[in-house]
């Protein structure tokens, strides 16, 4: 060996060392126990809720304080695209939060993997009754319930109803079923040239029409059926006929159309009405809100925000009891009025907020909506690896609405997939 | 000791350190730290467990994997237009026009915008009843609104579009060095000895900008196999598997749905397939260049 290959080598094998030595700072040790005088510190973590909604939860959180004055409660809000990386690598550091929000699909995933506690070991067969039980069920997965249900929203169908008159229809009688909403969007393009709604293709349309994902028992895909066949040659159809737009629309694309007066109708929850009235305060001025059209199922879909608790938590008892005070009745009202959701406990919609409406589009959506939630299930109940499985049927659904593959051959291929991400 | 602190080498070193430190923590060691990674189920959130080969053999297996190396691979092909068309910009900015920095800054804005503010305007540009199928439409080329991002057969070349876009400014950039760089008394003697525009670019400028195509090739290869930024903002990898890209599919396993352990050994295939194209382009790039000594 030369000198200067073996300068070359030392200098190689020194730069590893150090690369030891500075990886293996920090890390390590068990969980991170916060005590601060006798008081146990929760970490609490939401996401995009400051700092529209700070005075609520200074408020919430001084109440639980004085009524538990051996907890300091310290909240933190990410946004919604940090939360996930930070809850990882806190996790990773062993410095996890204890109670932190999560939508259905995070939470799902995050209990398929163990790392979450099982709420049903922790709740009272009362306290369990507290929350409707489609939502409730949505992150029980095998017997254990992931998450508390917190808020959360039921799709509603917002009429344009300057387009819909142009057409000849009667916004006063909307369309009750899908078929209807359907032979409505029909009627539309043939005579505004516009469509009837753009939609995003996932794992929802199923369920919509109430075809399981998986069996009963979670185990396996149960999707493959004519019934599929027939609901997705049938949305194939009716894009070409110009009924939906033919393209995956997210959200965000869909509040685009339907500003733009490219399409009719929108089947989304509360949140659509503070879009629509910054995007285009015209077509705001012209829209209704009614019950949305029902599938063949025959049930309205809720899209939940939920609470975990980490299975790394320090303090598990302390922070489920945090997280069952935040989702009682009394808060998740409270909640419900500052942000305008719909609550996930039987006794808050008996409050008049929700059945008492001023005429305006958001009081119109909001009993519409909270009236439907004792029929309300979340699509993705208690699916275990919910992200990769919802990430499968996207791929799919585009592969065969949009990319014109065989629609058979399609689904026995996804539910090969599907089921090998079950095997996990 | 002494000697050795005053030495060059020392100063170099000197210089170089923090820049080594930070490449050995943030690039070198999560390289080094994947290979053990890529033999677990590592997840961040649950227990680990030695798994062996299982991801590299699931990783040949997987459908959506091969599709996007697959995807990755045409995105290549965006290279050769890259060089070429950044090379004649390079070399037109490089004349004497009058005004012609308006167009070198121009060219280069592109590059210095955001890739995600990039995407949104094209998702404008080119969504449904947009300027670009208005205006295709007004001249006649097409019949009706096509739908650029959502049709499986466009959307991947509509991305390469893009990047192409992006891209071209910055490699006119580094080109335009080399160009600067040619000693202009190869070019004096070459018109005294009468040779013509065409064989002054055949004969000179290009052999003396390989090493200029040789580096901004290599780096072009890896950026479009490692295309992210553009496909992640506009597509999400759809419709279907159309755009799926490997680094899109990386993340995806491994940010969004926690399999890490196997999103390592993805890593490290392609960046496998990175090396191998990368030593191929070297092979053929050898020669060439100005020598200063």
């Amino acid at each position: 060996m030369t000198k200067k290959a073996k300068g070359r080598l030392r200098l190689l094998v020194s730069m590893l060392a150090l690369v030891v030595l500075l990886s293996s700072c920090g890390g390590g040790g068990s969980k991170s126990e916060k005590v601060d005088g006798g008081k146990v510190t929760l970490q609490f973590w939401t996401i995009a809720l400051q700092p529209t909604f700070t005075p609520y939860f200074n408020r919430v959180i001084a109440d639980y304080e004085q009524k538990n004055p051996n907890v300091k409660i310290d909240w933190k809000d990410y946004p919604y695209d940090a939360v996930t990386n930070k809850l990882l690598t806190s996790i990773a550091s062993n410095s996890s939060p204890d109670v932190v929000n999560l939508n259905t699909e995070f939470a799902s995933q995050m209990g398929s993997k163990g790392a979450v506690v099982d709420m049903n070991e922790h709740l009272s067969p009362e306290e369990k009754a507290a929350y409707f039980e489609g939502i409730y069920n949505s992150t029980v997965i095998n017997g254990k319930a992931y998450a508390l249900p917190w808020y959360t929203g039921t799709e509603v169908l917002y009429m344009n109803t300057k387009l819909v008159k142009a057409a000849g229809l009667d916004p006063a009688h909307p369309p009750k079923t899908r078929e209807e909403l359907s032979e409505w969007g029909r009627q539309i393009n043939r005579k505004i040239g516009r469509a009837g709604y753009a939609q995003q293709l996932v794992s929802k349309l199923f369920a919509v029409d109430g075809i399981p994902i998986l069996n009963k028992e979670k185990t396996a895909a149960a999707f493959n059926t004519p019934e599929a066949v027939t609901m997705i040659d049938n949305l194939k159809k009716q894009m070409e006929d110009g009924i939906v737009l033919k393209e995956d629309a997210e959200f965000s694309q869909q509040v685009k159309y339907y500003a733009g007066e490219q399409v009719a109708f929108e089947l989304a929850g509360p949140t659509f009405i503070n879009f629509i009235k910054t995007a285009a305060p015209d077509v705001y001025k012209n829209t209704i809100a009614v019950p949305v059209p029902t599938g063949k199922a025959d049930v309205r879909l809720s899209n939940s925000m939920d609470l975990v608790v980490p299975a790394k938590s320090a303090h598990v008892d302390e922070a489920v009891k945090f997280a069952v005070f935040l989702t009682n009745a009394e808060s998740q009202t409270a909640f419900s009025k500052a942000a305008n959701t719909l609550p996930s406990t039987k006794d808050s919609i008996k409050d008049p907020y929700f059945t008492q409406s001023d005429k305006s589009l958001e009081a119109q959506a909001k009993v519409v909506s909270a009236q439907s939630l004792d029929k309300a299930t979340d699509y993705m109940v208690g699916v275990p690896n919910a992200k990769d499985v919802n990430s499968a049927i996207a791929r799919a659904l585009q592969n065969m609405v949009l990319n014109g593959t065989d629609t058979k051959q399609t689904l026995t291929a996804l539910e090969q997939e599907v089921n090998d991400i079950l095997k996990q | 000791m002494i000697k050795w602190l005053r030495s060059e080498s020392f100063t170099a070193w000197a210089f170089m350190t923090p820049g080594l430190l930070l490449l050995a923590v943030f690039v070198f060691w999560p390289i080094i730290y994947s290979i053990p990674l890529a033999l677990t189920d590592y997840s961040v959130i649950s227990d680990t467990h030695f798994v062996g080969l299982d991801n590299f053999e699931a990783a040949f297996k997987d459908r959506n994997f091969l599709i996007s190396i697959w995807n990755s691979l045409l995105y290549v092909l965006i290279v050769p237009f890259l060089q070429i068309f950044s090379i004649l910009m390079a070399v037109l900015v490089n004349s004497r026009i009058p005004g012609i920095k308006i167009f070198r800054t121009t060219y280069y804005i592109p590059v210095v915008t955001s890739m995600v503010a990039v995407a949104l305007i094209w998702s404008w540009l080119l969504g449904k009843n947009s300027i670009v199928n208005y205006l295709l439409m007004q001249v006649g080329l097409i019949s009706k609104d096509i739908h650029w991002l959502s049709d499986s057969n466009l959307a991947l070349y509509v991305l390469m579009f893009i990047t192409m876009w992006k891209g071209l400014g910055y490699y006119m950039m580094l080109y335009l060095a080399g160009l600067q760089n040619i000693p202009q008394d190869l070019y004096e003697a070459a018109r005294v000895d009468g040779a013509s525009r065409w064989r002054l670019i055949v004969h000179i400028t290009l052999p003396l900008l390989r090493p200029y195509v040789l580096f901004c090739t290599l780096i072009s290869l890896m950026s479009a196999i490692r295309v992210f930024d553009e496909v992640y903002v506009l597509t999400k990898g759809g419709p279907g598997t159309a755009t799926l890209t490997s680094s899109l599919y990386i993340f995806q396993k491994g940010m969004e749905q926690f399999n890490f352990g196997y999103a390592s050994a993805l890593g490290l295939i392609v960046g496998a397939m990175i090396a191998l194209l990368s030593i191929i382009v070297f092979r053929f790039n050898r020669k060439g260049g100005v020598n200063p000594y």
